[in-house]
């Protein structure tokens, strides 16, 4: 369970171009569903991604995420309590969080360019210092699933759409994270590749994952396996859907 | 270590080196030529000691006193012998005009007066 | 403790595929740099080397010299002064030297003309010293003939040749008899070049020259010391317009290396928000930037130090001969012995590396402390 409390964000507050993102947003997403935010651009459904992703700190509220979800690592001092509130959390323990909870896929997917596929899918267990063999493990691993291993040491320039968009993912997933999120993922797609992906979300909740997607792609919102659809505009939130 | 150099793949055997055992093992053998380099110098330097000695004994023979390295000019020549004044023989404000000045400069003795010996 | 050497050898790894990406330009970055690295190396070793063999070669140089002044300008020295300088207590000798110098309008060649006081060749014959002899093409047996202040002009014929490995000190000199000498200069019986001096006891030299500069007021002594050390400053390093100019290089080198890192690029600055996205820190991100900057230096220093230690020792500096020749015709030909000083090498490795790693990662800073959430809303 991911659950915000009368979460704000604002850019630029108390100067003449003071905006403000996500203004007062109550939410609670259950675990090992999908759910998708959906609105229009501008909506501040990213802002709200970001903030659930612990990417950036709200100007106010508090966000709490389920212990279950933390990836393993316990940052409630100890203490066995259920959920555990992110946004007071000093910085250190917020990218800790971020590293291990979360997998992001990125609208324009930004794969680092002028290196292999190998290497982009490894990058966020670098920091981790896990052992280079048995990371190379992992990511082939990944790479297998998704039918990319003859690509592993190919440039990321010289991907398909629909190769770079599965490389996206398994980047995602190489840290196994529970929990993934997606901004805008089928943008850059066409019906078909759209459809793939909403497979692939599928099988990662089949495998007990959580899925956050910000979304105005119909493709999306009304694929079978969404669970929950919130509509999101101007930093509100307009409603519940199902 | 070893071991994770190689890897299979699909049947086929692929040596993947990792860039920064590249980079670590050129690392190592730079310093360890730097090592070298110093002890080249050293064992040289033994080595060139008889001829080093041979130099120093036509030096006492002909009772010399600076070494034939710039023949330009009187002062460049014998830089140690030199005057006060050789350098602006020409004229007191004339500038350095040889090329030796731009690598030696004018000896300590001279840029005190005279040594202790005023 | 394995995790973080795993952890920077694998952003070791990413800062290695990143610099590959622009092969070429990264690669002739590291050929300046290496080349910069060289020039310093190779101006530093020379000058070290030199100093030291000056002081080794230079240590039984004569003890004292007596000069005369006159007009403040050096003058030959009256013979007379020898018997005055002989009675000063400590001293064990004292004689007169004679030796000048000839341009030789054939070659262009200055040539000092000598008479030592041991060994001195027959009359009409002369030793020369092996640059003459390359020059001159002159052998045992060979004429030469040299021009007095009167005009005429003298015949003399090689008797011998002056050691081969001893051309760093004798590459340039011609031995002669005293007669022939003063029949060629017109050199006065009374006057002699300078008069040299040996004392008892060395640690009294000090005293005996003033005790000499206070007999014979118009005189200058110089003492061995002296001598040698002229050639530490002629041969330091940090003096001469050519290291100067190398250490500018340096600098320059750097400041291209601190406006190279300030101006990342819109793509570098996506790239950094990506790394911070997928879960970086910014420590992660400077280490890429000091790994850069730490591998170009540490290798330009390498490569440039051990060529520099390969140029001036196994080819006798050839790149820096026509600076310091200048306009020598003769120049000794000899091989410099290795003298390598640690201090050094630790000061030339920390001004290569230290500043420009600096340079690398300091200006980079700004764009590594990026919010991780940049790169969703851009």
């Amino acid at each position: 369970m991911i659950r915000l409390l009368n979460v704000r964000k604002g850019f630029n507050l108390g100067k003449s171009n003071e905006f403000i993102a996500v203004g007062g947003v109550t939410l609670a997403m259950e675990a090992n569903r999908v759910t998708v935010l959906k609105g229009p651009s501008g909506s501040g459904k990213t802002t709200l991604l970001s903030l659930i992703g612990c990417m950036a700190r709200p100007t106010s509220g508090r966000i709490t995420l389920q212990n279950g979800l933390l990836g393993g690592r316990s940052f409630s001092g100890g203490k066995d309590t259920p959920e555990v509130e992110v946004t007071s959390l000093p910085e250190r323990f917020l990218t800790e969080i971020r590293r291990r909870t979360f997998g992001f896929i990125f609208q324009q997917f930004n794969l680092v360019k002028g290196i292999t596929v190998l290497e982009n899918v490894m990058l966020p267990a670098y920091p981790l210092g896990e052992k280079h063999g048995v990371v190379m493990k992992r990511a082939l691993a990944l790479l297998e699933m998704f039918g990319l291993a003859e690509r592993a040491s190919a440039r990321v320039e010289w991907l398909s759409g629909g190769e770079a968009q599965r490389v996206a993912i398994a980047r995602a997933l190489m840290n196994d994270p529970p929990v993934i999120i997606a901004d805008e993922p089928t943008a850059h797609l066409d019906s078909k590749l759209s459809l793939e992906f909403m497979e692939i979300i599928a099988r990662l909740k089949d495998e007990g994952r959580t899925a956050i997607i910000a979304s105005h792609d119909p493709l999306v919102y009304n694929a079978p396996m969404v669970d929950r659809v919130i509509a999101v505009r101007d930093g509100l939130l307009d409603g519940d859907g199902q | 270590m070893i071991s994770g150099l190689f890897r299979k793949k699909k049947g086929r055997a692929r040596i993947s080196l990792r860039k920064s055992s590249l980079a670590l093992t050129l690392a190592g053998i730079g310093v360890l030529l730097i090592g070298l380099m110093f002890s080249h110098a050293h064992l040289q330097r033994q080595a060139d000691l008889p001829v080093i000695d041979t130099v120093a004994r036509v030096v006492a023979n002909l009772e010399l006193t600076d070494l034939a390295l710039f023949t330009e000019a009187r002062y460049t020549r014998h830089p140690s012998q030199a005057d006060l004044h050789s350098a602006f023989q020409d004229h007191p404000t004339a500038l350095e005009h040889f090329p030796t000045g731009s690598i030696a400069g004018p000896p300590a003795g001279l840029r005190r007066r005279h040594g202790k010996l005023d | 403790m394995a995790s973080w050497i795993e952890k920077n050898r694998s952003i070791l790894d990413f800062t290695l595929s990143s610099l590959l990406r622009r092969k070429g330009k990264n690669l002739s970055l590291l050929v300046v740099y290496t080349l910069v690295v060289f020039m310093l190396g190779s101006a530093m070793f020379l000058t070290q080397a030199m100093k030291r063999e000056a002081a080794l070669i230079l240590k039984d140089a004569p003890e004292i010299v007596v000069q005369r002044l006159l007009g403040g300008r050096y003058d030959p020295i009256p013979v007379d002064y020898v018997k005055k300088i002989r009675e000063i207590r400590g001293v064990i000798s004292a004689g007169p030297r004679l030796w000048g110098y000839y341009y030789d309008p054939v070659a262009g060649a200055n040539y000092t003309l000598m008479v030592p006081r041991n060994g001195a060749p027959a009359r009409e014959k002369i030793i020369i010293g092996n640059g003459i002899s390359r020059t001159r093409i002159l052998y045992r047996g060979d004429i030469i003939s040299f021009r007095g202040s009167d005009g005429i002009a003298r015949n003399f014929t090689v008797e011998g040749e002056i050691s081969p490995e001893s051309e760093l000190v004798s590459s340039d000199l011609i031995l002669m008899a005293e007669a022939d000498f003063r029949g060629l200069f017109g050199f006065p019986a009374a006057l002699a070049t300078d008069i040299v001096v040996t004392v008892r006891n060395p640690k009294e030299l000090l005293t005996i020259a003033g005790k000499v500069a206070e007999l014979l007021p118009d005189t200058r002594p110089i003492i061995r010391d002296q001598m040698v050390r002229t050639y530490d400053s002629v041969f330091d390093w940090r003096g001469g317009i050519v290291v100067v100019l190398l250490m500018m290089a340096l600098l320059a080198f750097v400041i291209f290396a601190w406006e190279k890192a300030s101006g990342l690029s819109a793509d570098e600055k996506r790239e950094i928000g990506v790394l911070k996205a997928i879960g970086w820190e910014t420590s992660d991100v400077i280490a890429v930037k000091a790994y850069e900057g730490m591998l170009v230096s540490f290798f330009s220093f390498t490569i440039g130090l051990l060529a520099a230690y390969g140029h001036v020792f196994f080819f006798s500096a050839f790149l820096f001969v026509p600076a310091l020749k200048g306009w020598s015709v003769l120049y000794p030909d000899f091989r410099i012995t290795p003298f390598v000083d640690p201090y050094q090498v630790a000061v030339l490795f920390f001004l290569t590396v230290v500043p420009y790693t600096v340079a690398t990662i300091v200006p980079s800073w700004r764009a590594a402390i990026i919010d991780p959430d940049s790169v969703m809303r851009s």
